[in-house]
C-alpha cells in the first residue's frame, strides 16, 4: 500500500490543481441534471468512502457500522432545522460534533478487538442505531422519514438548483482528502499505520495506542457526518432505509475496498468506478441483477485484487515503466552494436 | 537504574518467571543467558510492559513502572528488540525506524533526519527505502535495533539479536554496542552466543525454568557447575 | 405462571431453530477462522428448495427437506472451492468481505430468479396445535424444534467421537500443527464449511412450513445468530447450542413483554456489552478474539 506521503502531495498537487479547476467548472458544462446529479452522487460517496478509510484503512478497523455517523450527521441537520430553524451548514457542524464524540467512544470500547470481533462488534453498533433510528418516533418520525421543505434558500444550504451541490460536495470530498492527507503527514497517520501492521512493536517504540485509535475513529465519523448533512440537504428526504440501514454501511467500505484501502486517493476512485457501474447496472439490468454484480465485484476484488484498482494501476505502471526501460536499453545496446 | 524485584509470571498453570530479582546499573552492559523456555523474552515483556506480572517489581530510574504501558515506558527510555521480529512490513525501513524518532517529539521532517542518521549509523542507508517486508532475516534483526535506537534509549533490551549472523557480523555488533554504551546507553542482553555475551557483558545473569541461578562476572558463571549443568553443558574456554 | 411458561416453551422451541444455523456458523469459525456473513442465504436457499419442491411435487416439506440437505452440501463444495479456500492465509479484509460479497450475491440472486414475493408453504398439520398441560405447542414447530435439536446433536457426536471429529478439532486449535501431523488441512476446510452450510440449509428447510420465504429473509437471521455464537464463545458448539436456547428465550420474553424493536435493542445492547466485556465469550477459548494478532 502506498506509503510514501511525501511523494502523494507532490502527485495531489500535479494532478490534482488542474483536476481541481476542471471539476470546479464541471456545471458550466454540464446541465443535465441527470449527469450532475450522478456526478454529485459520485462525490458524496467518494467523500464517504475516503472518511471511512481513514479508521479503516489507515488503521486497520474494518467497519461495518458507519452507516450510523451518516444517520447521525443527516438527522442533527435535518431535526435541528425542522425543530429550531438553525442553519444546517450550522446542523451539519453539529452533527459532526456528535458523530465524532460517538466515534471517539467506540473507539475507545473496540480498541482491543481483532479482525472479526471488530466487525462484528461496528455491525451490531451500526444495528443499535438503525433501530433507533426506526423505532424513536417522536424524534425521527420512524420509517415515515423527514421531509426538508423545498426552496429553504441558500442560507438554509437547500438550494432549488442541482449545480451548487456540485460545489458543496467538490467541498466535502477535498474536505476528506485534505484531512486524510494531513493525516499521513503528521505523526498521527505514521502511527495509525505502525499500529495497523504490528500493535506490539508499535507499542514498545511509544505509540499510545489508545489516543491514536479514538483520534482516527473521531475523525473518520466526524467526516461521515459532514456526508450525512450533506445528503440530507441535497436529496431533502431522509428515513432509516436511505441513511442508517446495514446496505449503506456496507457500501462504504465496498467503495473503499474496491478503490484500494489504506491509501489516499483509492476509495475516491472507488466511487468513481462503482457508483456509475452501479447506476448504469440498475438501469440496464433492475436492482437484483446489478447487486448481484456488487457482490461478485466485491468478492473478485478481494480475492484478486486486495489493493483494489489503485492497486492494479500501481502495478500497470510499474510494468510499463519496467517494459519503456527495457525498450532503452535494448535501443542502447543496439546503437553500440 | 532497572530494578526488577521479585517478579513472577504465571501463564495458566505454567510459571514462566518465579521470583526474579536483579538490578542493571547505569551505564553497564548485563547478559542474560539461560535455555529455550527459561522465560527470559517474559522477563523482557514484564521490564516493557507487554505483560503484567502476577507478583513483584520493576522500577526504572527509581520510579515504579506497575502502572504505565509499554508506549509510558518507551517514552521514558526503556527500548527493546524482538526474538520474533515485528517489522513493519508494508512500511519501508526508512519509515520503520521514523515511527520511533517520532514518539521522541520530534516533527516529522527533524524525525526523518533522525532515521537516516539512525540507518547510516547501522549501515543500512542503502536500504532505507525498501519495504521492510522484503528484508531477510539478518537484516529485520537489525531493523529492529535501528528503531529501538531512534527512540532514544537510556536502556536498550537486545533479544537475541546475534543469532544467524556470520563472525564478521557478530563482531560489527559487538563494535556497535560498546560504542553506544560508551555514549552511555545501558544495555541487557539475551544471547545464546556464550562467545559473543561473554567478551561484551560486565554482568551475566543465568535464568534457568525461571529462577535466576547465577549472577556475576562472566569468568566465574562460565565455571559455575550449576551453570554447566543446566545449559553450557562444559566448561566455556575464555574467549 | 401459565403465560411464563408458554413463553418458555416459545423461547425455547424458537432456540432450537437457531441453534442449528449457529453450530454450523460457529464451526467455520473455529475451524476455518472465516466469519460466514453468507451463512444465513445458505439457510434462505434451503427454505426456497423446500418451497419449491413443496410446491411442484407436492411432497410433505419435512420430506423435501431430505432431498434439499443434499443440493445446499454440494453448493456449498461449489463455494469453498472457489471463494472460501482462496480467503486462507489472504489478508483480512479479503477473509471479511468475500463472504459479505457471497451473502449481497446470493441475496439477489435469489431476487432475481424468484422476485421479492411473499411465500409460505403450508401443509395439511401446518394450525395443528398440542395442548399439553393447557400449553400451545404448534405441531410443526415441535417437529422442526426436535429434528433441528437431533442434527445439532448429531453433529456434536461426529466431532467430539469420530476420527473425522478429532482432526477437525485438531485443525481448529492449531493448523501448521495440525498440517504436520498429516492432516490433510484443505479437506477438513472442505468438508467442515460445506456440512457446516448443509446444517444451514437443513435449518432452512425446516423453518420453510413455519415462517415466510423471501429473498431477504437471511438478514433478519443472520444477526441473530451472530450475537448466539459470539455469546456461545465463537468456535465453540455447546456453547452456541446454549447461547441460542437462550436468545430464543430473551427474544420471546422482550418480545412480549417490550414489542419487538425493544427485544431487538435489547439484545444487540447485549451484544456489544459481551464483545467488548468478553470477546471469547461464555464458552469460548480465551485469546480467540486477538488471534489476528499473532
Ligand atoms: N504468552 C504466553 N502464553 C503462554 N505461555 C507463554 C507465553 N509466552 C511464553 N510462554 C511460555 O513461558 C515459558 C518461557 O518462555 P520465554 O520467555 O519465551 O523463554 P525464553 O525467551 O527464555 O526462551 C515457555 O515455556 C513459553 O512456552
Ligand atoms: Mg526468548
Amino acid at each position: 500500500m502506498g506509503n510514501e506521503p511525501a511523494n502523494e502531495l507532490r502527485v495531489s498537487l500535479l494532478v490534482g490543481l488542474p483536476l481541481a479547476a476542471a471539476l470546479v467548472a464541471v456545471p458550466t458544462f454540464v446541465s443535465d441534471v441527470f449527469w450532475l446529479g450522478l456526478g454529485i452522487t459520485v462525490l458524496m460517496w467518494a467523500a464517504l468512502a475516503t472518511a471511512w478509510n481513514i479508521s479503516g484503512g489507515l488503521a486497520g478497523g474494518l467497519s461495518l457500522g458507519h452507516a450510523a455517523y451518516f444517520g447521525v450527521g443527516a438527522y442533527t441537520a435535518t431535526l435541528l432545522f425542522l425543530r429550531f430553524g438553525i442553519s444546517p451548514y450550522f446542523g451539519l457542524l453539529a452533527g459532526a460534533v456528535l458523530a465524532g464524540a460517538l466515534g471517539a467512544a467506540i473507539g475507545a470500547i473496540t480498541l482491543r478487538l481483532r479482525g472479526p470481533f471488530f466487525v462484528l462488534a461496528t455491525l451490531a453498533f451500526g444495528i443499535v442505531v438503525h433501530i433507533a433510528a426506526v423505532n424513536w418516533r417522536d424524534l425521527t418520525r420512524g420509517a415515515a422519514g423527514l421531509l426538508l421543505p423545498f426552496g429553504g434558500g441558500a442560507r438554509n444550504m437547500l438550494f432549488a438548483g442541482v449545480a451548487p451541490y456540485w460545489y458543496l460536495g467538490l467541498g466535502l470530498l477535498a474536505l476528506t482528502l485534505g484531512v486524510t492527507l494531513a493525516i499521513r503527514r503528521s505523526p498521527l497517520g505514521y502511527y495509525l499505520v505502525a499500529l495497523r501492521e504490528d500493535e506490539d512493536a508499535a507499542r514498545a517504540l511509544g505509540v499510545k495506542v489508545v489516543r491514536c485509535k479514538v483520534a482516527a475513529s473521531a475523525i473518520s465519523a466526524a467526516l461521515t457526518a459532514c456526508a450525512g448533512a450533506f445528503y440530507a440537504t441535497y436529496i431533502q428526504y431522509i428515513d432509516p432505509s436511505s441513511t442508517t440501514q446495514f446496505e449503506i454501511s456496507v457500501q462504504i467500505a465496498l467503495i473503499a475496498i474496491v478503490g484500494g484501502i489504506g491509501t489516499t486517493f483509492g476509495p475516491a476512485l472507488g466511487a468513481l468506478v462503482v457508483v456509475p457501474l452501479g447506476e448504469i447496472l440498475r438501469a440496464s439490468l433492475g436492482g437484483g441483477p446489478a447487486l448481484m454484480l456488487y457482490g461478485l465485484m466485491l468478492i473478485v476484488i478481494v480475492l484478486a485484487a486486495p489493493n483494489g484498482v489503485i492497486g492494479l494501476l500501481q502495478r500497470l505502471l510499474s510494468m510499463m515503466r519496467s517494459g519503456a526501460r527495457r525498450r532503452a536499453t535494448t535501443r542502447r545496446s543496439r546503437g553500440h552494436a | 537504574m532497572l530494578e526488577v524485584q521479585g517478579v513472577t509470571v504465571d501463564f495458566d498453570g505454567l510459571r514462566a518467571v518465579d521470583a526474579a530479582s536483579f538490578r542493571v546499573d547505569e551505564g553497564c552492559i548485563v547478559g542474560l543467558i539461560g535455555p529455550n523456555g527459561a522465560g527470559k523474552t517474559t522477563l523482557f515483556n514484564t521490564v516493557t510492559g507487554m505483560i503484567r506480572p502476577s507478583a513483584g517489581t520493576v522500577r526504572f530510574a527509581g520510579r515504579d513502572l506497575a502502572r504505565l504501558d509499554p508506549a509510558d515506558r518507551s517514552r521514558l527510555g526503556i527500548a527493546r528488540t524482538f526474538q520474533i521480529v515485528k517489522p513493519f512490513g508494508g512500511l519501508s525501513v526508512r519509515d520503520n525506524v521514523l515511527v520511533g524518532a517520532l514518539t521522541r517529539g520530534q516533527a516529522v521532517a527533524e524525525a526523518r533526519r533522525t532515521a537516516e542518521a539512525t540507518l547510516e549509523r547501522l549501515t543500512m542507508t542503502h536500504l532505507a527505502d525498501a519495504l521492510a517486508a522484503s528484508l531477510p532475516l539478518a537484516l529485520r534483526k537489525r531493523l529492529e535495533v535501528a528503531r529501538a535506537l531512534a527512540t532514544g534509549p537510556r536502556l536498550l533490551l537486545l533479544d537475541e539479536i546475534m543469532g544467524g549472523l556470520n563472525p564478521t557480523e557478530v563482531n560489527e555488533t559487538l563494535t556497535l554496542i560498546r560504542a553506544l554504551n560508551a555514549e552511555g546507553l545501558t544495555f541487557l542482553i539475551i544471547e545464546h552466543n556464550m562467545h559473543a555475551i561473554m567478551q561484551i557483558a560486565e554482568t551475566v545473569l543465568v535464568l534457568n525454568q525461571g529462577r535466576l541461578i547465577a549472577e556475576g562476572e562472566p569468568a566465574a558463571i562460565t565455571r559455575d557447575p550449576q551453570v554447566i549443568a543446566v545449559y553450557l553443558g562444559e566448561p566455556l574456554e575464555p574467549a | 405462571m401459565q403465560l411464563a411458561l408458554q413463553i418458555l416453551v416459545n423461547g425455547l422451541l424458537l432456540g432450537g431453530l437457531y441453534a442449528l444455523l449457529a453450530v454450523g456458523l460457529t464451526l467455520i469459525f473455529g475451524v476455518l477462522r472465516v466469519v460466514n456473513f453468507a451463512h444465513a442465504e445458505f439457510m434462505m436457499l434451503g427454505m426456497f428448495g423446500v418451497y419449491w419442491v413443496w410446491h411442484l411435487t407436492g411432497l410433505d416439506p419435512y420430506l423435501a427437506v431430505l432431498v434439499v440437505t443434499p443440493l445446499v452440501l454440494l453448493f456449498g463444495i461449489v463455494c469453498d472451492r472457489l471463494i472460501i479456500q482462496r480467503t486462507i492465509g489472504a489478508p483480512e479484509v479479503t477473509v471479511v468481505f468475500a463472504t459479505l460479497g457471497l451473502s449481497i450475491f446470493l441475496q439477489n440472486a435469489a431476487l432475481t430468479l424468484w422476485t421479492a414475493d411473499i411465500r409460505s408453504v403450508t401443509t395439511a398439520y401446518s394450525g395443528m396445535v398440542l395442548t399439553p398441560f393447557g400449553l400451545r405447542v404448534s405441531v410443526p414447530m415441535l417437529i422442526s424444534f426436535t429434528v433441528a435439536m437431533l442434527a445439532a446433536a448429531g453433529l456434536w457426536l461426529v466431532l467430539t467421537r469420530t476420527l473425522y471429529g478429532k482432526a477437525i478439532q485438531a485443525v481448529a486449535q492449531n493448523r501448521e500443527a495440525a498440517a504436520l501431523m498429516g492432516i490433510d488441512v484443505r479437506r477438513i476446510y472442505l468438508w467442515t464449511f460445506s456440512v457446516a452450510v448443509a446444517a444451514a440449509g437443513a435449518m432452512g428447510g425446516l423453518i420453510a412450513p413455519l415462517f415466510t420465504v423471501y429473498p431477504r429473509v437471511g438478514i433478519s437471521y443472520i444477526v441473530t445468530v451472530f450475537v448466539i455464537v459470539v455469546l456461545g464463545g465463537l468456535g465453540s458448539v455447546p456453547g452456541a447450542v446454549l447461547a441460542a436456547l437462550l436468545i430464543g428465550l430473551i427474544e420471546a420474553a422482550a418480545g412480549f413483554l417490550f414489542g419487538a424493536a425493544w427485544a431487538e435493542l435489547s439484545y444487540f445492547l447485549i451484544f456489544l456489552a459481551v464483545l467488548i466485556a468478553r470477546p471469547q465469550g461464555f464458552f469460548g477459548r480465551r485469546g480467540a478474539e486477538v488471534f489476528a494478532g499473532r
